[in-house]
């Protein structure tokens, strides 16, 4: 069993100068107890695709699937 | 938890942006939970004829979180954390933030549980060029004047 004992004396902060918080990330001043950052960023070598402009792939059941209004999605009768 | 639970003291703030599912906060908050998909679609191609994107056709937005395996806590020595405060006050002089992208949390103040998922598809597809140029219109260009 491990106890970990915590005092938390004067915190003061005097200026922090952020130029960006990215995706999934925290700039926190205070306590936290639990944090969990899960950040996936999907561009492989072959997401790029020069040829013909085939298609985007549909799922299936893609009338019940969320995709973007107003481009074309055919709507569910 | 021994002591009053900390308040925070702002001097100055300067946000310029803070995007989609992000949080912005000067106190307390039990949970956070940013949660974001993206399929950042570039193509050469109309909208109204390109078909839609669907998340569904894509195993980024359904893959499980990774596991994180911790001997110690299934076995149940947990790790007791105990807090003593003599000083309940956290003072930020000032904050200068230019950007705040998705999912992200800008805090000043105490926060039990932080959950951020961010997932982003991107996907590029253009149409090919002709591969040689016609022969006449490249020896015109090599020629000096």
């Amino acid at each position: 069993m491990i106890h970990f004992h915590v005092v938390n004396h004067c915190l003061s902060v005097g200026g922090i100068d952020v130029l960006g918080v990215s995706s999934a990330s925290m700039l926190q001043v205070g306590d936290n107890d639990y944090v969990a950052l899960y950040s996936m960023f999907d561009t492989p070598p072959e997401s790029v695709i020069i040829g013909p402009l085939a298609p985007l792939p549909e799922p299936e059941r893609a009338e019940l699937s969320a995709g973007e209004p107003g481009s074309g999605r055919k709507e569910k009768q | 938890m021994n002591g009053e639970i900390r308040t925070a003291v702002i001097g100055f703030v300067y946000v310029v942006s803070a995007a989609s599912a992000s949080a912005v906060q000067f106190g307390d908050r039990g949970e956070t939970a940013g949660r974001l998909r993206a399929l950042a679609v570039q193509r050469a191609e109309d909208h109204l004829t390109a078909g839609s994107v669907y998340f569904e056709s894509y195993d980024l937005f359904s893959r499980p979180y990774p596991v994180l395996s911790d001997e110690a806590f299934d076995s149940g020595n947990a790790v007791t954390v105990r807090r003593d405060n003599p000083c309940q006050r956290i003072s930020v002089g000032c904050i200068r933030v230019i950007a705040a992208s998705s999912a992200s949390s800008i805090q000043a103040g105490n926060n039990m549980r932080l959950l951020g998922d961010s997932r982003i598809k991107h996907i590029r597809q253009y149409p090919k060029k002709a591969a040689f140029h016609a022969l006449g219109s490249v020896s015109q260009q090599l020629d000096p004047p």
